[in-house]
C-alpha cells in the first residue's frame, strides 16, 4: 500500500453549464500529498475549491484533468473508498431513520457484515456521547447531535482515512471538545485525518500539515509549525550584513527576508533574538527595530489570501 | 466481494422500504389493496346455485338473474386486471416517483457516493427497492382477490395470476422512465407526468392500423409508426393480459419484447447519466 493516504496530481475541475456557454474554474491544478497517519487541514475562503477537491477524492465529482489517488488506488474506483470515512458539510440524513438504523445502513454499504455492525453501533454511539439516543429518529436530533452521529457514521467501518468537512459546525463547545478528543485518539491509532474547515483556530490546534487554497489553487502549504514560525520576535537590520554574521544569525532564525534594503529576521524564542542582537552589536551593526510578533494560522491565512 | 454486493443491495432495498413506510407510500398502496380485498371478502357475495350458476349480491342487494359462475369469476378477474393496469399503475407511479430524486438531494448523495459501491449498484439497488415496494402490493392484491374468489366459488383459475407478472413488468418499464427523469431532472412532478403521458398516449398510438389509412402524408405515417414501435406498449400489454385472463388467445408477444427493450434502454441511459453526473 502507498505511503500516501491522499495524492492529488494537477487536479482540475471546470464546471460547464448545460449548454456549454458558462464555465466556472473551481479547481485549478491542485497537487497535494497527504502522508499516512498525519492530520491535514485544507483551508480557504468560501468558493476556493475545497469541497470540490474533497468531492473529487470521493468520486462525487469527476475531475476535468489530473488524477486523485487514495492509498495508491485511483479515487474513481469504488474499492478505493473502502478505507475512507467521510462526513460532509451540510449532510442530510433521512429523518425517518434512527441513529441505529442509519449506522446499520452505512455500515452495510461500507461492507460490514451484520454481526460486526451489531457490535460496532452501540460502541460508536457511546463514543460520540449518544449512547441512549440510538433508537430515536434523527428528526428529533439537534444540529450538534446530528454532527456527532455523522461522525459516528464516518467511523462505522473503522476507516484508515477520515475526511471531515467542517466537522464541528453547529456543535457547542463541549461537543467540540468531545469531537477533538475523538479525533486525537484516532490520530494516535494511526488514522489519517483530512479536515476541510474555516475554523482556523481548530485547524491550528489539531492539524500537523495544512494547505491554503484560493481561487482553486494551492497558495501555501506546509506544516503548521513552519507556517506559524513568525510567532516570536522580528528583528529589522540592514540587508547588507557580513557573510559570517549572516550565517551565524541564520542558524538561530526561523526565517530571513530581505526587502527594500532591510533584512527582517524572525526568531521563535526570545533567547535566540537576544543572541542575534549580541552578535549584531558586536559587529557594530545598527538595529533598525525589534518587534514582538504573534503570528497565528489566521495571520498566515489572511496574508496568503490577501497578499 | 459477492457478500458485499448482497449486503449493500439488501441495505439499499431495506432503506427504500423504510422511506416508503415513512412517506406513507407503502401504507397508501397497502391500504387501497386491502380495501379491494375486503370488498371482495365482505361486500361482494357470490352464491353458487347448482354448481355452475351464481348470483351476486352487494350491500344486501341481489342481482336478479343467475349467471354462469365461471364466466362471472373471469369477468371479475378481468375487471381487477384492468383496474391494476390503469388506476393501479398510475397510483403506483404517483406514489413512488419521489423515491429516486430523494436520494439525489445534496447532503445525502455525497455520503452515498463516498461508500465503496459503484454508482450503478446504488441506482439499480434503489430501482429494485422501489420495484419491490410496488410488487409486494400487486402480489398481495391479486393473490388476495384470486384466493377470495376461488374460495367463494371453488373456481381456481391460475390464468388470473399472470396479471401479477404483467403488472410488475409494466411497472418496471414505467419505473425506468421515472428513474431517468429522476437522475436527469430531479423532478418528482415530471417523474409522474411523463409515465402518465406514456400511459395515456399508448391506446392512441395503438390505433396505428386505422391511423395508417387516415394520415395523409408518408412522413406522418412513419412518425406515428415509429412512435408506436419505440414507446412502451402499455395498451397492448394490458390487452394481452386481459386476453390471457379471459381465456382468449394472445396474438403476438412483440409488445413484450419491444416494451422490454424500451425499458432496458431507458434504464441503461439513466445509469449512464448517473455515472457521469457531478454531485
Amino acid at each position: 500500500m502507498s505511503e500516501l493516504a491522499i495524492e492529488m496530481n494537477s487536479l482540475r475541475k471546470v464546471y460547464r453549464s448545460f449548454w456549454g456557454g458558462r464555465t466556472v474554474l473551481a479547481v485549478d491544478g491542485v497537487t497535494l500529498r497527504v502522508e499516512r497517519g498525519t492530520t491535514y487541514g485544507l483551508l480557504g475562503p468560501n468558493g476556493a475549491g475545497k469541497t470540490t477537491c474533497v468531492k473529487m477524492l470521493l468520486g462525487a465529482v469527476h475531475p476535468t484533468a489530473g488524477t486523485a489517488h487514495l492509498f495508491g488506488r485511483d479515487a474513481s474506483e469504488a474499492e478505493a473508498r473502502r478505507l475512507v470515512g467521510y462526513l460532509p458539510e451540510n449532510h442530510r440524513f433521512p429523518t425517518y431513520l434512527t441513529a441505529n438504523s442509519m449506522l446499520d445502513f452505512h455500515g452495510a454499504l461500507s461492507g460490514m457484515d451484520a454481526r460486526a455492525r451489531k457490535r460496532r453501533i452501540p460502541e460508536l454511539l457511546e463514543l460520540v456521547g449518544l449512547g441512549r439516543w440510538g433508537g430515536v429518529r434523527l428528526g428529533k436530533y439537534s444540529k450538534g447531535m446530528l454532527q456527532r452521529v455523522g461522525l459516528a457514521q464516518a467511523l462505522i467501518h473503522e476507516p484508515r482515512l477520515l475526511i471531515l468537512d467542517e466537522p464541528s459546525d453547529g456543535v457547542d463547545p463541549v461537543g467540540r471538545k468531545q469531537i477533538r478528543d475523538i479525533l486525537h485518539s484516532l490520530e494516535e491509532s494511526g488514522v489519517t485525518i483530512f479536515v476541510n474547515s474555516h475554523l482556523l483556530g481548530e485547524v491550528e490546534a489539531f492539524c500537523r500539515d495544512v494547505a491554503i487554497l484560493d481561487k482553486g489553487k494551492v497558495v501555501l502549504e506546509g506544516t503548521v509549525k513552519e507556517l506559524t514560525a513568525g510567532k516570536g520576535y522580528r528583528l529589522t537590520v540592514p540587508a547588507a550584513l557580513p557573510d559570517n554574521l549572516r550565517a551565524e544569525i541564520a542558524r538561530a532564525a526561523s526565517s530571513m527576508t530581505a526587502k527594500d534594503g532591510v533584512m527582517e529576521v524572525q526568531f521563535s524564542a526570545r533567547s535566540e533574538a537576544n543572541r542575534a542582537i549580541d552578535l549584531l552589536r558586536g559587529g557594530q551593526i545598527e538595529i533598525e527595530a525589534l518587534t514582538p510578533t504573534t503570528s497565528t494560522l489566521e495571520d498566515v491565512f489572511m496574508r496568503s489570501i490577501h497578499g | 466481494m459477492a457478500s458485499h454486493i448482497y449486503t449493500a443491495t439488501h441495505a439499499i432495498v431495506l432503506d427504500t422500504f423504510r422511506e416508503a413506510f415513512a412517506r406513507k407510500i407503502f401504507w397508501g398502496l397497502f391500504g387501497l389493496s386491502t380495501a379491494m380485498v375486503l370488498f371482495f371478502l365482505f361486500i361482494m357475495k357470490i352464491d353458487i346455485v347448482e354448481g355452475a350458476a351464481a348470483t351476486i349480491s352487494m350491500f344486501g342487494l341481489q342481482s336478479g338473474k343467475e349467471v354462469d359462475a365461471a364466466r362471472l369469476v373471469k369477468q371479475v378477474q378481468a375487471g381487477v386486471a384492468t383496474f391494476l393496469y390503469t388506476w393501479g399503475m398510475f397510483l403506483a407511479v404517483f406514489a413512488s416517483a419521489g423515491l429516486i430524486p430523494s436520494v439525489l438531494e445534496p447532503g445525502r448523495i455525497e455520503l452515498l457516493l463516498s461508500k465503496p459501491i459503484s454508482r450503478t449498484h446504488l441506482l439499480l439497488g434503489r430501482f429494485l427497492g422501489n420495484l419491490m415496494v410496488v410488487s409486494f402490493n400487486i402480489v398481495y392484491l391479486v393473490a388476495g382477490v384470486w384466493l377470495i374468489l376461488a374460495f367463494k366459488t371453488n373456481i381456481w383459475r391460475p390464468e388470473f395470476l399472470i396479471s401479477i407478472v404483467s403488472t410488475i413488468f409494466l411497472f418496471s418499464i414505467l419505473l425506468s422512465v421515472v428513474t431517468l427523469i429522476g437522475v436527469t431532472l430531479e423532478s418528482t412532478a415530471l417523474a409522474v407526468m411523463i409515465p402518465a403521458a406514456l400511459m395515456v398516449i399508448s391506446p392512441i398510438l395503438a390505433q396505428h392500423k386505422i391511423m395508417m389509412r387516415l394520415l395523409g402524408s408518408e412522413w406522418s405515417r412513419r412518425m406515428w409508426r415509429g412512435l408506436y414501435e419505440v414507446l412502451p406498449k402499455v395498451y397492448d400489454l394490458g390487452k394481452m393480459t386481459l386476453d390471457f385472463v379471459s381465456d382468449r388467445g394472445v396474438e403476438s408477444f412483440t409488445p413484450v419484447y419491444s416494451s422490454a427493450a424500451f425499458g432496458a434502454g431507458v434504464l441503461a441511459l439513466a445509469v449512464y447519466i448517473f455515472q457521469r453526473r457531478n454531485f
